[in-house]
């Protein structure tokens, strides 16, 4: 059986490469059907609020691939809600079907995985 | 299951709320490099320890505190780095916040 | 790099045969790109190459293979949408081979 990795994606899209470095990771192992879930919190829920537009920076639309997640078998996607809520954006419309967590219910996510990776 | 989760960024840079956040009852925090400075008595960071349940242990690397002339304050547990090395394999996992 | 030669137009190709600027994709250069392959493009080749730019357009990557046989089984159904349609149609390496005749950069996440 495959161990089991849960990705905690903490920065924003445009601060460097560890938004990018996690989501490769995703789909990477998405695509060779491991057992992979996100966690976006911290600055990396601004990962997650539509309407964005990479091409303004002449980057590439971390947004849109993203949405290619699923796709890849990645479907266990949560937020931590307190860090959307610290930045505004408990009512933003999300451009993925990410589950909120709070108190210890994010513990609880931790325990159930094999493997932490924090980005 | 349990994570060792590893801090090694001063907590005015990284700051704790957030891996307090995800931290189960029996899991432990190990601090090194300037992650150490969150044992200065009477800081924010310290307090925000103060609040962590009991269960939680907490190590801090022992040459870390002594280039900052930190004493281990009681319940953090000062470790070599042979005993760093025990307690990667002691908890099921370990998670490093970069 | 190299190069590729369709109707008097030089193209230029990655080391791996990819187009350099996908953007030069039409359906001669297609055509070439799978002559270099020894293919003959049919219309069930076709629909599926259509099908990886619509993907590509959507979330600006190329498809490892599972996502590709998911995508193509969610627009065309299971009959299409399985490994032995693909394989058959792109000599077993339908990720790899379909994003190059569609002109999509090398998916990242192949062997």
């Amino acid at each position: 059986m495959a161990k089991s990795l849960l990705l905690i994606c903490r920065q924003s899209p445009w601060a460097g490469t560890a938004a990018r470095e996690a989501l490769d990771i995703a789909l990477a192992g998405g695509a060779f059907e491991l057992p992979i879930a996100l966690l976006f919190m911290d600055d990396g829920v601004f990962q997650l609020p539509v309407g964005q537009q990479a091409t303004a920076l002449e980057q590439k639309d971390l947004s849109a691939n993203l949405q290619a997640l699923p796709l890849f078998g990645v479907d266990d996607l949560y937020v931590c809600q307190a860090s959307l809520a610290r930045r505004g954006l408990t009512d933003a419309t999300l451009s993925l079907p990410v589950t909120p967590l709070h108190g210890a219910e994010l513990p609880a996510l931790l325990a159930r995985f094999d493997l932490v990776m924090t980005l | 299951m349990t994570t060792l989760h590893l801090l090694s960024q001063s907590p005015w840079r990284q700051p704790l709320d957030s891996v307090l956040r995800l931290l189960g009852a029996d899991d432990a925090l190990l601090l090194c490099g300037d992650a150490c400075q969150a044992l200065h008595t009477g800081s924010e960071a310290w307090s925000l320890l103060q609040t962590l349940p009991a269960t939680v242990r907490l190590y801090a690397l022992q040459e870390d505190l002594q280039a900052r002339n930190l004493g281990a304050a009681e319940r953090v547990t000062p470790v070599d780095y042979p005993a760093f090395v025990e307690l990667c394999a002691q908890y099921d996992k370990v998670n490093g916040w970069l | 790099m190299s190069d590729l030669q369709v109707n008097g137009q030089t193209i230029a190709l990655d080391k791996d045969g990819y187009l350099a600027d996908r953007h030069d994709w039409n359906d001669a250069i297609a055509a070439a790109l799978a002559a270099r392959e020894g293919l003959e493009l049919t219309a069930e080749h076709w629909e599926i190459l259509h099908l990886l730019q619509a993907f590509y357009a959507e979330f600006q990557l190329s498809p490892a293979t599972r996502p590709l046989i998911k995508y193509v089984a969610l627009k065309l159904g299971p009959d299409k949408g399985n490994s032995l349609h693909l394989n058959r149609l792109f000599k077993g390496t339908p990720a790899k081979l379909a994003a190059k005749l569609a002109g999509l950069p090398k998916p990242t996440n192949c062997i």
